[in-house]
């Protein structure tokens, strides 16, 4: 899962780019997914029914399986990731490809299918994709081959290159020319530069990182283990640590979001054998620290979409058969529930 | 309580009138249906099974009976679903030995050549007292046919046909008054390339798949001895290797493989009375399955004995008792179990059109009981009018199944807690059959079910594990008929059946229940065949209705029809060698379909077969 604010500020760019096009392009109609929110459903192992919902919240209307719908083919992996860059949704199947579509109309624009294991996330930077692979499992799954993937052009095509990194990859983030990598098994943020595509710089951070996000313009990474979360930022400059916070947070999970007055929600679970799941909700500017603002089980995912002030949590239902979102507002109150797909994992909010 | 109900069955024990010798002409085997009246068992005819030799259960089962087949691909992994139930709630037995695996809890039936069996049966319904573990939608019964005094016979048959297929069965046995022995060796091979649409890439391209290639070996030996006038010995071992490359589900691209080898033995001893038989059985089943690297091996041990009594005209009974033994050795973990069984079953018959029978049966297993399994029926003929006979068939049973080793001692995740599964079902159906220059035959049965304590393996965080959680209410109308006629020198024969089944889950949503994942509510089959001296044309199509993907409000996987011809020449002969022939056109209209969402299957394929029969 990607930091879906970062995509949100893509968004805004892509919006400001529309605007100030007005003149010479004309307006580009509305599509008809452009506002409300992307619900991204994982889909099952070994069934490969990720797929996409489009919920619009102004006239409550859910729709589902719009990849399939508007493609009129199944999307047929398990979908890990998106990604709004570029005028593009890049979809991420972690069973080997990348689907690139209109985010307006949901219709394909390209893909990547060949030359990729197990893709985690995606960036752009010089007009070229950078994806997370974790590489093929070995005999004991491990993962000693993870990769970036390259490739040119924003509309898929085939991998240039590989640039083997630490085991399992995650997020991306892109500064200027450089990529961020997340290295979550060895605590390691890598960065690549977009046009030598070459790494350039290591720096070892505390936990195990996941997700980029970015506030009050600074550059944070988010890292977890067993018993505290981390955060730390970077100089973006010569490419340095910058400032670090740990937090007693145990438990937590890859997944966060981030709501209003620089407020971090984030997913616990105590895994096996209890398993009980919360949500924990921190800052990195002042005391905020609420480690079980909701407490459940099955939670799968989380989001918050800024312009209502409502946060939106997954539910995966035991993956037995189609999942459940959970709409609540900033004080707690549920307002609603929606019948997803299967696994729901994430939201992109538009 | 079982002891009584025996000495309570033993009082009406009269001095015997009619003797029912069953002296050793022929290899003895205990009928699986002798104490299954009311209850529905299809048998499959010996030409029906020539016709699949190069083909497994599951595709017989698939396109020839009204259960459903769970096919993962061609080749590929085959689960049975009897009346809405899982895969694990099927007991299948070869010459009454089970051959489930006990860390799986299932049978895979592409691994189950029918090139191995002679006789292939089904039983319909929860039939914990008559046939124990895993009998909750039903039973599998497989088994050997051999005989006595039928000199030397041999036999080779060769299959050739798409996608790479060879597939060769050699079979020779001798048999004298005394001695019947039976070899049979296989060896089945498909490169498994088809074409299918490729729906997980763009533009939807035609590719071939090229990760499916099957081969699969084994022999069978059958052998039997009549010790004396009064005592038969009967003893089979089955050996069968598979080593498949698992066909991806479309969309990943896994480079699976998966190595499976099984050896089965049993040996009985029949000892025949005036008036009964006894029957001492030993079995061993190993089987060894490698994933990639990761490999799993179970033992299961079986010791047995009952006895089987006609103790007055009319009344029969059986009692015995069984002790089963199970060692696993698992790519995780490695544990034993014990199970020790007694039952008893005892049939009425007080006129020659009606017969009850009443089974229990008692089960202990790792020092828990499963609670008394009782069940009854009835086959009454209620009607007789000339050329035509009516016959009420009731049942009612409960059925159970012990949860598997995996489910217990799965490391992590396994859950030693676990209850077993239980089932009480109930069903009533009629037979009607009409002998004439048409010969018509029709069968209807209702049933109903229930399943409680339902296993399900659920995530915790990042860890599976099982869980008695489901509970499902089954209910459904099958339906069966039969005609044969001539037209001059040409005879006719066909069949059809249909099934509704409704599998309603009561876990997920109890006001609102729905259909059970991968459950069709309607499936039908229906073949034509026509004949005509030695040559016979052979037209059977399967219909598989809509089913969901997974539970609640899943996606719905369209319906699927699967039409198959086969032509056959048996006139060939040269002295007494005879030399059949046939050809085999399957999926003959070329239907893009998929049994399990995203799983292709092959289109259209050709099989073409020599035979030599000595």
């Amino acid at each position: 899962m990607t930091n879906y604010f970062k995509k949100q500020i893509w968004a805004l760019a892509v919006l400001l780019i529309a605007f100030s096009c007005q003149d010479n392009g004309g307006e580009k109609p509305q599509g008809r997914y452009d506002s409300g929110v992307y619900i991204m459903n994982e889909g099952n192992l070994g069934t490969n029914d990720g797929e996409v919902y489009h919920y619009n919240p102004g006239l409550r209307a859910l729709t589902g399986g719009i990849f399939e719908f508007e493609n009129k083919r199944p999307f047929a992996g398990l979908l890990e990731d998106m990604v709004l860059e570029e005028g593009r949704l890049y979809l991420v199947a972690n069973t080997g490809k990348i689907e690139i579509v209109e985010p307006g109309n949901f219709r394909s624009l390209g893909a990547v299918t060949g030359d990729l294991d197990q893709p985690r996330s995606l960036a752009t930077a010089r007009g070229k994709l950078f994806i997370s692979d974790y590489g093929p499992y070995d005999p004991s799954f491990a993962t000693p081959d993870s990769y970036i993937a390259i490739v040119d052009g924003l509309d898929g095509g085939t991998v240039k290159k590989k640039i083997p990194v630490s085991n399992k990859p995650e997020d991306l983030f892109v500064s200027g020319k450089n990529v961020f990598v997340a290295g979550s098994e060895e605590g390691k943020i890598e960065i690549i530069d977009a046009e030598t595509e070459a790494l350039v710089k290591t720096l070892e951070v505390s936990g195990s990182p996941v997700q980029f996000f970015e506030q009050r313009g600074d550059l944070w990474v988010y890292s977890y283990d067993d018993s505290k979360v981390y955060f730390q930022s970077f100089h973006l400059d010569n490419l340095t640590k910058k400032e670090f916070r740990e937090l007693p947070i145990a438990q937590a999970t890859s997944r966060i979001a981030l709501g209003e007055d620089d407020r971090i929600y984030i997913l616990t679970s105590s895994g096996w054998p209890d398993y009980k799941d919360g949500i924990a909700v921190v800052s990195i500017y002042d005391t905020t620290l609420i480690p079980s603002w909701k407490t459940g089980s099955g939670f799968y995912g989380i989001g918050y979409d800024q312009e209502r002030r409502e946060i939106y949590v997954a539910n995966a239902k035991g993956f037995q058969g189609n999942g459940e979102v959970i709409i609540y507002q900033k004080d707690g109150k549920e307002i609603g529930k929606l019948g997803v797909g299967r696994g729901p994992s994430g939201f992109l909010f538009r | 309580m079982m002891l009584l109900v025996w000495v309570f069955f033993g009082l009406g024990i009269s001095p015997v009138q009619d003797t029912v010798s069953l002296a050793p002409v022929e290899v003895y085997a205990p009928a699986v249906d002798r104490f299954a009246q009311g209850q529905k068992v299809i048998s499959f005819e010996k030409r029906e099974l020539q016709a699949y030799a190069s083909r497994s259960i599951g595709d017989l089962l698939q396109e020839k009976s009204p259960v459903f087949v769970r096919q993962y691909g061609a080749g590929m992994l085959a689960s049975l679903s009897f009346r809405g139930t899982s895969a694990g709630h099927t007991a299948v037995f070869w010459n009454g030995l089970p051959i489930s695996s006990p860390s799986l809890g299932q049978s895979d039936l592409s691994v189950l050549p029918v090139a191995a069996v002679d006789q292939v049966q089904l039983q319909f319904g929860s039939a914990g007292a008559l046939y124990g573990n895993e009998a909750i939608g039903g039973s599998l019964h497989l088994s050997s046919q051999t005989d006595f005094k039928k000199g030397f016979k041999g036999g080779f048959s060769q299959a050739f046909g798409s996608f790479g297929l060879s597939n060769s069965i050699f079979s020779g046995g001798f048999s004298s008054q005394k001695i019947s022995l039976r070899s049979r060796l296989y060896r089945q091979f498909s490169r498994n390339d088809f074409l299918y649409q490729d729906l997980s890439l763009p533009g939807t391209p035609e590719n071939r798949q090229d990760h499916a290639q099957v081969e699969q070996r084994g022999f069978v030996q059958d052998f039997a001895w009549n010790l004396n006038f009064s005592s038969q010995i009967k003893a089979s071992v089955w050996y069968h290797e598979a080593d498949r490359e698992i066909q991806p589900v479309m969309g990943s691209k896994t480079q699976d493989q998966q190595k499976d080898a099984s050896i089965r033995a049993v040996v009985d001893y029949f000892r025949f009375g005036k008036k009964s038989v006894l029957n001492l059985k030993t079995g061993w089943v190993r089987d060894q399955l490698i994933f990639n690297t990761s490999k799993n091996e179970t033992s299961q041990f079986l010791l047995a004995s009952d006895w089987d009594i006609q103790a007055t005209k009319d009344w029969t009974f059986k009692l015995g008792a069984r002790a089963s033994f199970i060692e696993g050795d698992l790519s995780t973990y490695s544990a034993t179990d014990r199970r020790i069984e007694g039952y008893q079953s005892a049939k009425w018959t007080p006129n020659s059109a009606v017969a009850w029978s009443f089974n229990l049966r008692q089960v202990f297993f790792s020092e828990k009981i499963i609670p008394f399994l009782p069940s009854f029926g009835l086959d009454w003929q209620f009607l007789e009018k000339g050329n035509q006979q009516f016959l009420l068939k009731a049942s009612g049973g409960k059925g159970f199944k012990i949860p598997t080793l995996n489910d217990r001692f799965w490391e992590p995740g396994g859950n030693p807690d676990l209850l077993p599964e239980e089932s009480i079902s109930a069903e009533l159906g009629i037979h009607w059959t009409r002998k004439g220059d048409i010969n018509l035959e029709s069968q209807v049965t209702y049933y109903l079910m229930q399943v409680d304590n339902w296993i399900i393996w659920m995530p915790k965080g990042s860890i599976w594990s099982p869980e008695n959680i489901r509970e499902v209410r089954n209910q459904g109308i099958e339906w069966e008929g039969k005609a044969s006629w001539k037209t001059g020198a040409w005879g006719w024969k066909t069949g059809l059946s249909y099934t509704f089944s409704e599998a309603l889950d009561q876990t997920t949503d109890s006001q609102n229940p729905r259909q059970l994942p991968y459950t069709p509510k309607h499936q039908a089959n229906g073949t034509l065949e026509v004949s005509k001296s030695k040559v016979a044309l052979e037209l059977n199509s399967s219909f598989v209705g809509s089913r969901t993907i997974g539970t609640g409000e899943s996606r719905s996987m369209n319906p699927f029809q699967v039409w198959n011809a086969r032509l056959s020449y048996s006139n060939l002969s040269w002295g007494k060698v005879n030399f059949p022939l046939s050809f085999q056109i399957l999926n003959l209209f070329n239907q893009d379909y998929q049994v399990l969402y995203l799983r292709a299957m092959p289109g259209r394929s050709y099989q073409i077969n020599f035979t030599i029969q000595i």
